[in-house]
């Protein structure tokens, strides 16, 4: 570079203009970046506090075999029929039994009926081949 | 024994004293006195003010006394000025002393401090101009950043030998702002502008301040890299202090570490500024180009926050945009003394501590930028 060079000569031949321009914009981008990101660090916290209060991070409860339970009104007047069957049962009575009375009766869709109480655990099997009534769940869904 | 007498006299100061010697003690005794008596920033003036007259004292050179002698004490301490060790101690207090809460609370507000900054390039333009080396004009610019250690750990990298009239420069203005800034405020602002009110800032939690050092060292070193020594002692400092279990080394950093920094910068700083060295051309450039950049930095700072009020819904009050030149916290200061003489019961100096210290981190990223273009 020669010496003894001044004004905008100086300023062209020593790229003056480009290390002006791209410095400014340097400190520019790194402030406004910094601002940014402060002015996001207050709202990032607080989520971080209260992390437990989020769907996304509340602990999910534990998967279970149960299906929701609830009968349609149809369903729980046949339930209903069902039980006063059973009633004139044995308390541990036979399903074949059972099944055969409310065909008799004339229940609508028996079969489809005791199968729901099954699900529903209205009607669950006392582990020696017979079933047993289970009265609480038949208030709390049939009723 | 006649040759005794004349041996002795011929080593003595009155001998040796050329007029330089004598100008160089009579700045160094004003600057003692402005410290002194007129309490203008004397922290720094009095002991760059003593330093000078310690170094304009006429000495036979190869005594080992001067500072520009290898083998003398002051030559040594004024190795943490020439190897770049002293600024990024002080700014290691600086940061352990500074509370960010108002920049956090208010983050745009740190786009005055960039603004501020462009008093660098365009202070860097006409050091060209001048005909200055690229290096030189760059260390020139800085001064307009109105850091005195950014200023001199720049130009300890890039042009050693002005670290004399480049520091005087930079701390003359720095302490000269309460006498700079205000006309450029008033010619720059309408009345109206200047009683603007600021909202009140928000609550930060400890949380924020804690993490503000570590998001805002990652972000501007990942950018400018050359930033490191300064910015990253700035954040550390700060982090001590807002990690509360490390309070005693904040304490130390903010205390004693740059009490002792700052006595042997200014000592050194105005010992290393000898007649011969100093009294030249390229100084009265310098001199006259520092004040340039000051007055360019005030004004760009001030121009920007009214730029940014036809976009903001909540008004910024333009004068902050002074408090960008990052003279801490004199120039904070100075808005607002200006603020208060249009209207008493408008406090704008918690406010203009925002840009104030986003101007300290603007001035460490340019000076980093800076020294990665001409490295």
């Amino acid at each position: 570079m020669e010496a003894n060079v001044y004004g905008l000569d100086a300023i062209n031949a020593y790229n003056g203009w480009a290390i002006s321009v791209v410095g400014v914009t340097i400190v520019f981008t790194g402030l406004v970046m910094l601002s940014l990101a402060i002015s996001q660090l207050h709202k990032l916290l607080s989520l971080w506090e209260n992390r437990e209060e989020l769907s996304l991070f509340k602990k999910k409860a534990p998967a279970t075999d149960q299906i929701p339970v609830e009968l349609t009104p149809g369903q729980k007047e046949s339930a209903r029929q069902f039980k006063l069957l059973a009633e004139t049962l044995n308390e541990h009575f036979s399903l074949p039994r059972l099944l055969k009375l409310a065909k008799i009766s004339g229940i609508d869709h028996p079969h489809a009926t005791l199968a729901r109480l099954l699900e529903t655990d209205i009607i669950v099997s006392d582990t020696q081949g017979y079933h047993v009534l289970d009265m609480a769940q038949f208030k709390t869904l049939a009723s | 024994m006649e040759h005794l007498f004349v041996d002795f006299f011929q080593n003595t100061g009155f001998f040796l004293c050329d007029y330089r010697n004598i100008v160089m003690i009579l700045v160094g005794m004003t600057f003692i006195y402005l410290g002194i008596a007129k309490d203008y920033e004397p922290l720094l003036l009095v002991p760059i003010g003593f330093g000078m007259l310690m170094g304009n004292i006429p000495v036979f050179q190869g005594l080992g006394l001067g500072i520009y002698e290898n083998n003398s004490v002051l030559h040594y301490l004024y190795q943490g000025v020439t190897q770049g060790i002293y600024p990024p101690l002080i700014f290691l207090g600086i940061g352990a002393m500074t509370d960010f809460s108002t920049l956090l609370a208010r983050p745009v507000l740190m786009l005055l401090g960039a603004a501020a900054q462009t008093g660098i390039f365009f202070t860097f333009l006409g050091a060209l101009a001048l005909g200055f080396a690229p290096n030189e004009a760059a260390s020139i610019g800085i001064i307009g950043g109105a850091d005195g250690p950014t200023a001199i750990f720049l130009t300890a990298k890039l042009a050693p030998k002005l670290i004399g009239p480049i520091a005087v420069a930079a701390y003359s203005y720095m302490a000269l702002v309460p006498v700079i800034q205000p006309p450029i405020m008033r010619l720059l602002t309408t009345r109206k502008e200047r009683l603007i009110r600021m909202e009140e800032p928000r609550d930060v939690s400890k949380r924020e301040k804690m993490l503000f050092p570590i998001v805002a060292f990652l972000l501007c070193c990942f950018l400018a890299p050359a930033a490191l020594p300064l910015l990253g002692m700035l954040c550390f400092g700060n982090l001590l202090k807002e990690a509360v279990v490390t309070e005693r080394l904040a304490v130390a950093a903010r205390t004693s570490i740059i009490d002792s920094v700052t006595i042997l910068l200014g000592v050194t700083v105005g010992a290393s500024t000898q007649g011969d060295v100093f009294l030249t051309a390229e100084s009265v450039g310098i001199f006259f180009l520092g004040a340039l950049s000051f007055c360019i930095a005030t004004a760009c700072g001030l121009l920007f926050a009214k730029f940014m009020n036809l976009f903001l819904k909540s008004k910024i009050n333009p004068l902050l945009g002074a408090a960008g030149v990052s003279a801490v916290p004199d120039s904070a200061r100075v808005v607002q003394v200006v603020g208060q003489q249009e209207d008493p019961t408008n406090f704008l100096l918690m406010h203009a501590m925002a840009p104030n210290i986003s101007g300290v981190i603007g001035s460490a990223v340019a000076a980093g930028v800076l020294w990665s273009f001409m490295s």
